[in-house]
C-alpha cells in the first residue's frame, strides 16, 4: 500500500516541476456596472479589453523572457453603489488575489477602494470616473480617463472666442454636474463671459420642458448642458428644439452628450451642438480603426466605441506595457511608477500621457460640431486644445509636505 | 403672465395624462384584486419598448400604439392566471417580493433583447413640431397627449359608470365577498380587469415615451411615481386617480420651475401631507368608482 502511495506522489510531484514552467498569470480586477441603469459601463470595458487581447495577444513577455498571461476577472457593481464596490475589491484582492485592479465607471466606487490599495498596495487603474479630486486619495491610482474640468474649460474657452456672450447653465445635481457648472463659469466669467441663469436637474431627469421655459426668458446666446449620457441628453436636446430655443437662435454647448454610441436616439435637432471632448469617435488613428474594426468582428455591427472603450483599451495596453517591462511580482508602487512616466503614442483617441506628478491623464481636447454626414448624425472636429492638464490639479496644487 | 400660467398647465396637465393612463389600470387592480402590484411599470415598459420597435422599423405609428396596448394585455393576462392569482390570497409581502422579482427579469430581458441603451419611439414628423396656439406655440406633442389623454379618461368613465362590466367591477371593487356570493364570475372579471390595465400602461409608455424615456431600468425608476398617484388618488378609485395624476403633473412642473433644484422635496412633501390629511387617498373608492 504505502508503495503505490510512494509512486502516486512521485508522479505528482514530477507532473507539478513540469507546470511551473507553464505561462504565469497576472490577474487584474475589473469592476463596473454590468447590469442596472449603468450597464453601458462594464459592458464597454469589457468588449474593448476583448479585443485589445484579441489584437495584441493575452499575454507578455517579461524581463526575463517569460510568457506572463494577463487575465481580466470581472465582478458586477450592479448599481448597487460604493460599498458593494469596496466588498468586491476585497473579494478579488484576497480569493482571486488579483495583483491590480481596474474600471470603475462611477466616482463613489472608484473613491471606495482607496484605503484597500494602500492597505493591499495595489495599483488601481481607472477606467472611468471623473471626479478630479479623486487620484489625489491613494498614491496608487493611475487613471486614463478624463476629468470634468479637463473637458470643460477649454469648452468656454472657445465659446468666447466664438462670440457666444451670455450663457445660460443646466446642468445635472450629482457631483461630476457640479464640477461642470463651476468650472464653466470660472473660466467663462474669468474671459469676459456673462451666466445669465442656472438650474440643475434631477440626474434622471427627463422632463425639459419647464427648464426650457426659464432659459428662453432669460435669453442667453447659449445653452451650456450637462447631462449624463443617454435619456437625458436626448430629452434635453429634444425639448431644446421643440420648445423654440433652437429656433431663437440660442446654441446649445457640451461635452459628452453627443458620443457617437448615443447618436441613434437624436434627431435632427441635435445637428449644430457644439461640444468639447478628448474623444472623437470618427478619428483616423490606426489605433482607434483597428479598435472599431475589431469591435465589430467580434460583437457585430452595431458594435461602437464610446470614451469606455477607449479608456479600457488604453488602460489595458498600459497595464500590458508594465507587466512586461517589471514582470508579475514587481511591488505595486514600482508599476505606478512606471505608468504614470509612459506616454501612449498609440491610443485610439489621439495623443495622451500620463502626469508623472498627479497620476492623472493628459490628453487633446476637441472641439467638435454635430454635422449630418449620409444620413447620421457625426461629430466634426473644428478645432484642438492641445495635451490639457487638468485644471483643478493646477488651481489645487498638492499640499507639500 | 397669463400666457406663463397657461404653459405651466398645459405642461403640468400633458405630463399628469402620461401618469394617469399608466397608472389609471393599477389602481383598479389595486382597489380590485387587492393585489399590490410593483410590476405594473414593467406593462408600460414593454408596450414601449414594441411601440419603439415597430416606428423604428417604419411602421405607422397608430398601429403601433395599438400593438403596444395588445401584447401587455396578452402578457398581462398570461401573468394574470399564472403568476399572479395564487398571490391573491398570501399577503401582501409575498406580493411585492415576487413583484419586484418581475421587474428585475423584465429589466433583464429588455437588456437582453434590445439592449442597454435608451430605446426611442419615433413620432410622427407632425407631432415634432410645435404649433402656434393663439399665445404662443407650443409642442404638438404635448397637446396630442391631453388629447388622447381625455378620450381615454371619458371611454373609461362612460365604461365604468354606464355598463354592465363597469357596475360589475365597482361592485366587486367596493364588496369582493358579496359579488362572489351573488354569483359574478370574478375569475374571469379579473382577468379581463387585469388585461384591460395592461393594456392602458402599454398605451401610456409609449405614447408617453417622450417624457419619460425607455430604458431597461424605466419599471424601477418610475414605480414610485405610478404608486403615489394610486395612493393619493385612492386605491379602486378611477377619478381619484385622475385627480391625482393631474395634481402631481401640475405640482411637479410648478416645483420645477419656481425650485428647480428643490422639486422633488415639493413633490413629496404635498404627497406626504395629503396623505396625513386623507390617509385612503383622495377619493377613495368607497364613495365612487
Amino acid at each position: 500500500m504505502k508503495w503505490v502511495l510512494g509512486a502516486v506522489a512521485a508522479a505528482v510531484l514530477s507532473l507539478s516541476g513540469g507546470m511551473a514552467s507553464a505561462a504565469e498569470v497576472f490577474k487584474v480586477g475589473l469592476i463596473a456596472d454590468f447590469t442596472g441603469a449603468f450597464a453601458t459601463w462594464g459592458t464597454q470595458f469589457q468588449q474593448a479589453i476583448d479585443a485589445y487581447q484579441a489584437v495584441h495577444g493575452k499575454t507578455v513577455k517579461g524581463p526575463d523572457g517569460k510568457e506572463i498571461e494577463i487575465q481580466f476577472v470581472y465582478r458586477d457593481v450592479t448599481s448597487a453603489g460604493p460599498d458593494k464596490a469596496k466588498q468586491l475589491a476585497e473579494e478579488l484582492i484576497l480569493r482571486e488575489k488579483v495583483k491590480m485592479l481596474a474600471g470603475f465607471d462611477l466616482s463613489p466606487h472608484a473613491m471606495s477602494v482607496a484605503d484597500i490599495s494602500q492597505q493591499a498596495k495595489i495599483p488601481v487603474v481607472i477606467m472611468n470616473a471623473a471626479t478630479a479630486s479623486i487620484t489625489r486619495g491613494s498614491p496608487y491610482y493611475v487613471r486614463v480617463s478624463m476629468t470634468i474640468p479637463q473637458q470643460v474649460v477649454p469648452l468656454a474657452q472657445w465659446a468666447i472666442k466664438n462670440n457666444i456672450k451670455k450663457v445660460y447653465m443646466l446642468t445635472s445635481d450629482y457631483a461630476p454636474g457640479h464640477d461642470a457648472e463651476n468650472y464653466f463659469k470660472k473660466e467663462f466669467t474669468k474671459l469676459g463671459g456673462e451666466i445669465v441663469g442656472n438650474a440643475r436637474s434631477p440626474i434622471t431627469e427627463t422632463n425639459f420642458a419647464v427648464y426650457m421655459e426659464k432659459v428662453l426668458q432669460a435669453k442667453p446666446d447659449a445653452l451650456y448642458m450637462f447631462q449624463p449620457a443617454g435619456s437625458p441628453s436626448i430629452a434635453l436636446v429634444k425639448a431644446y428644439s421643440e420648445r423654440g430655443l433652437k429656433a431663437a437662435g440660442i446654441k446649445l454647448l457640451g461635452t459628452g452628450e453627443t458620443q457617437q454610441i448615443m447618436m441613434g436616439g437624436y434627431s435632427d435637432d441635435v445637428i449644430g451642438t457644439v461640444t468639447a471632448f478628448h474623444y472623437t469617435e470618427n478619428n483616423k488613428n490606426p489605433a482607434n480603426i483597428q479598435l472599431i474594426a475589431q469591435l465589430k468582428k467580434m460583437f457585430g455591427e452595431k458594435a461602437g466605441t464610446d470614451i469606455a472603450s477607449v479608456a479600457a483599451w488604453d488602460g489595458t495596453d498600459l497595464i500590458h506595457r508594465a507587466v512586461a517591462k517589471l514582470g508579475p511580482n514587481a511591488e505595486g508602487l514600482k508599476y505606478v511608477d512606471f505608468m504614470k512616466n509612459e506616454k501612449l503614442d498609440n491610443s485610439p483617441r489621439g495623443p495622451m500621457a500620463i502626469d508623472p506628478v498627479e497620476r492623472d491623464v493628459i490628453q487633446n481636447m476637441y472641439i467638435r460640431r454635430v454635422e449630418k454626414q449620409d444620413g447620421k448624425y457625426v461629430n466634426v472636429d473644428i478645432d484642438t486644445v492641445p495635451m490639457v492638464k487638468d485644471p483643478w490639479k493646477i488651481d489645487n496644487p498638492p499640499k507639500s509636505n | 403672465m397669463l400666457s406663463f400660467g397657461l404653459t405651466i398647465l398645459l405642461d403640468g396637465v400633458s405630463y399628469g395624462m402620461v401618469l394617469f393612463i399608466i397608472s389609471v389600470g393599477l389602481t383598479i387592480t389595486m382597489g380590485l384584486m387587492r393585489l399590490v402590484n410593483l410590476s405594473h411599470g414593467s406593462f408600460a415598459m414593454i408596450g414601449g419598448y414594441v411601440a419603439g420597435y415597430i416606428t423604428q422599423a417604419g411602421g405607422n405609428f397608430y398601429l403601433a400604439l395599438l400593438i403596444a396596448m395588445i401584447i401587455p394585455a396578452i402578457l398581462g393576462g398570461l401573468a394574470e392566471v399564472t403568476v399572479f392569482r395564487p398571490l391573491y390570497r398570501k399577503g401582501e409581502l409575498a406580493q411585492v417580493l415576487l413583484t419586484i422579482g418581475i421587474v428585475f427579469v423584465a429589466t433583464a430581458s429588455i437588456t437582453e433583447i434590445f439592449g442597454a441603451f435608451p430605446y426611442p419611439v419615433v413620432f410622427p414628423d407632425y407631432l415634432t413640431k410645435p404649433i402656434d396656439i393663439g399665445f404662443r406655440t407650443y409642442p404638438a406633442y404635448r397637446l396630442f397627449l391631453i388629447g388622447v389623454g381625455g378620450v381615454v379618461a371619458i371611454a373609461l368613465w362612460y365604461l365604468i359608470e354606464n355598463s354592465l362590466y363597469g357596475a360589475k367591477l365597482r361592485a366587486a371593487v367596493d364588496n369582493p365577498r358579496m359579488a362572489r356570493t351573488v354569483g359574478m364570475n370574478v375569475n374571469v372579471l379579473f382577468t379581463g380587469t387585469f388585461m384591460v390595465g395592461s393594456a392602458l400602461a402599454g398605451l401610456g409608455g409609449a405614447m408617453g415615451a417622450g417624457i419619460l424615456s425607455l430604458e431597461p431600468s424605466y419599471a424601477l425608476k418610475y414605480v414610485v411615481l405610478f404608486l403615489v398617484v394610486v395612493i393619493v388618488g385612492g386605491e379602486g378609485s378611477f377619478k381619484g386617480s385622475f385627480v391625482a395624476a393631474m395634481a402631481l403633473g401640475i405640482i411637479d412642473t410648478i416645483g420645477k420651475y419656481f425650485f428647480s433644484q428643490a422639486a422633488p422635496y415639493l413633490l413629496y412633501v404635498t404627497v406626504f401631507v395629503l396623505l396625513l390629511w386623507r390617509p385612503q387617498g383622495l377619493m377613495p373608492a368607497k364613495s365612487v368608482a
